[in-house]
């Protein structure tokens, strides 16, 4: 095994080969060196224990940025992104901003395209704090996370001696460097190995292929995001001789999207759990049969807690030892399956959020009163919001509609927000769903979402006690129960509001067992489609019944006994 | 609208599971992404597969181009018929 170049002293020791593939095909040492000398004169008002933000798409670019800083005994910090509010949030913790920034963010000399000289290169304590990164708190404020050279370098030597081979790939890459898994995996860790690496992301399989084509061998680093969205269609015969391994991170990975692109590529695919804390942890690669389980990296310890979390011990972690926010079930060999997590930290497309995060500042709009945010998968996995809305919001919603309203929130929370995880489900009701215990549930939340708009009414509010339950519903024209009852003159089907009062029976007050028969029904009223109705519901347990009744500011619409048995 | 704008505007809706919208809402020149309908990087993949699997359309390579392609309902209408004229 080849040992790793150290991080903290790479520009001593790196050897006189190229570094990366740029878009004008590989870059050499000389020229690099020169552009982190570039860098290091152009940062003469960084001083020794400052914190400065980098930000930029090139690779290259920001590693040379990143060099310099650290030559100048400055701490760098890496944002996940260079919105303004991640600026502005940032601009009370750091000395100065270097890379993609607006002009007057930016805080350094004016660059020259002269050779420079190339100051004396120092090694780096590595007890040094070299990254501070940032993630999601669970109490919404985005907490930072420093890591020191000891700590970055322990990640990449456990990598190493579980995957020592391959040095010859050129890592090609759907991920960003300012995560920290891009920065492990597409950055530092090839880095040190000398190993190439492309210094710009690939977004589409058609660039994925088309680059892999230009290399002997290549190595993808990837996400579930990029993986579960591959295109099957190319001819991957052609690359795939050339691929050694695909990694994948950020979140689990489906396993039939594991075994897909592990047949795709012919290679292994490598899936790593670990966090921001933490850095890499464990590893598993999809076997043919049933889901594997994950393995800790070499030098990691895990012990199971009474919560049946994780308490990890590795040199890599901060402070040597943390309790994950993972569930989990351990096999005695030490392996184990994720179970969820147990804090209100979502991923969304391999994005963490908090969940807290984002009501927060929801909240902070004029147009919202009250916000709860939940996950939602369907198609893909995305953030649903729940808000009640102020005077000002509902006059918006009333004379722009809900569509504009949404636009409207959405362009304010993109100032803190990536795009990915943004909610693209929004629901506005006039009360938040409160149990008798006066809690909002996410089961609760959930259900104002399930409403498939052309088979179940829209629910602007609702309350549930222990065996009763009223919801104000919308009774949209879209209906499918409103074609062809009676054509020309539509009206909500008496069997659909007795479906409906069974459906909401079972989901708020656990009515259970199977619909027998119908007692004392009565249809007083039509409903028509687009009116507002109010479904008061009541469980007789003792008896398996439930009684409900539809009514209106028109007066009682219907009602009856469902009788279960 | 022509035809091929309303068929692409409903692949959009259907592939990307949107909300509260009907294709007559999805302007023919507005951006798709960021501004205007507000889509993402994850979109972009889907919308990338959709045409794939509907119009058997190969994306360039180049990435700056395919954003190019994908800017609006009209510059992917222009994708899908430059694509078949060959």
């Amino acid at each position: 095994m080849k040992g790793l170049i150290p991080l903290c002293d790479w520009l001593n020791q790196a050897p006189a080969h190229p570094v990366a593939i740029s878009h004008d095909g590989p870059v050499g040492h000389d020229a690099f060196t020169q552009q982190v000398a570039r860098c290091y004169w152009q940062l003469s008002s960084a001083k020794p224990g400052q914190r400065w933000a980098v930000y930029h798409a090139d690779t290259l670019v920001f590693l040379a940025w990143v060099l310099a800083l650290w030559q100048r005994g400055c701490t760098v910090c890496v944002p996940g992104d260079n919105r303004p509010g991640t600026n502005q949030r940032l601009s009370t913790r750091v000395s100065g901003f270097v890379g993609d920034y607006p002009v007057e963010l930016s805080s350094v000399d004016h660059a020259s395209n002269e050779i420079v000289s190339i100051p004396e290169w120092r090694a780096l304590d590595t007890g040094f704090p070299a990254l501070e990164i940032y993630t999601s708190g669970s109490t919404g404020e985005p907490k930072p996370v420093q890591k020191t050279f000891t700590q970055l370098q322990s990640e990449l030597e456990a990598l190493e001696a579980l995957w020592p081979d391959h040095h010859d790939a050129v890592i090609v890459t759907t991920v960003t460097h300012q995560h920290l898994y891009g920065l492990t995996f597409r950055l530092f860790w090839p880095l040190c190995r000398g190993q190439l690496f492309e210094s710009s992301q690939c977004q589409f399989s058609e660039e994925i292929f088309q680059r892999a084509h230009q290399y002997a061998h290549f190595s993808l680093v990837s996400t579930p995001s990029h993986l579960s969205r591959f295109n099957p269609v190319l001819d991957w015969d052609e690359v795939e001789p050339r691929c050694v391994a695909v990694v994948s991170s950020a979140a689990p990975l489906m396993r039939e999207d594991s075994l897909a692109v592990a047949a795709l590529l012919h290679a292994p695919v490598r899936e790593i759990y670990g966090s921001s804390e933490t850095g890499a942890l464990a590893w598993r690669i999809q076997g043919d049969r049933e889901e594997s389980p994950w393995q800790l990296l070499p030098g990691v310890q895990g012990e199971l807690t009474a919560d049946a979390t994780l308490k990890i011990s590795a040199p890599q972690v901060t402070d040597g030892c943390q309790t994950l926010s993972d569930r989990v079930v351990m096999a005695t060999d030490g392996r184990f399956r994720l179970l969820g997590r147990t804090d209100r930290i979502a991923k969304i497309e391999g994005k963490r959020v908090s969940l807290v995060e984002i009501e927060q500042q929801a909240e902070q709009l004029p147009l919202i009163k009250l916000a709860r945010s939940l996950v939602l998968s369907g198609r893909r996995t995305e953030v649903g919001l729940v808000a009640e809305l102020t005077d000002e919001g509902n006059r918006t919603l009333q004379s722009d509609g809900k569509r504009a309203l949404v636009q409207q929130l959405k362009a304010a929370l993109s100032r803190c927000f990536e795009p990915v995880v943004l909610p693209r489900r929004w629901r506005f009701v006039s009360h938040m769903p409160y149990n008798a215990q006066g809690k909002i549930t996410v089961e609760s939340l959930k259900t104002l979402f399930q409403a498939d708009s052309t088979k179940w009414p829209s629910i602007l509010s609702q309350t549930a006690e222990a065996a009763s339950a009223e919801l104000m519903l919308h009774v949209p024209a879209s209906l499918i129960y409103f074609d062809g009852h009676f054509a020309g003159n539509p009206i909500l089907p008496g069997i659909t509001q007795v479906h409906w009062a069974a459906h909401y029976g079972r989901e708020l007050l656990g009515v259970d067992g199977v619909f027998c028969r119908l007692e004392a029904a009565k249809f007083q009223q039509v409903i028509f489609p687009e009116s507002q109705v109010r479904l008061e519901l009541e469980y007789q347990a003792e008896k398996n019944k439930l009684v409900f009744r539809y009514v209106s500011d028109k007066g009682g619409h219907s009602s009856g006994r469902i009788c279960f048995s | 609208m022509s035809n091929l704008h309303l068929d692409v505007k409903q692949m959009i809706i259907e592939a990307l599971d949107l909300e509260d919208i009907e294709a007559d809402d999805i302007s023919d020149s507005d951006p798709l992404f960021v501004d205007g309908l507000g889509l993402d990087s994850i979109d972009a993949l889907e919308i990338g597969l959709a045409l794939q699997k509907r119009y058997g359309i190969k994306l360039k390579a180049d990435s700056d181009e395919t954003r190019q392609h994908f800017a609006s309902v009209n510059a992917l209408v222009a994708l899908i018929q430059s694509q078949a004229e060959k």
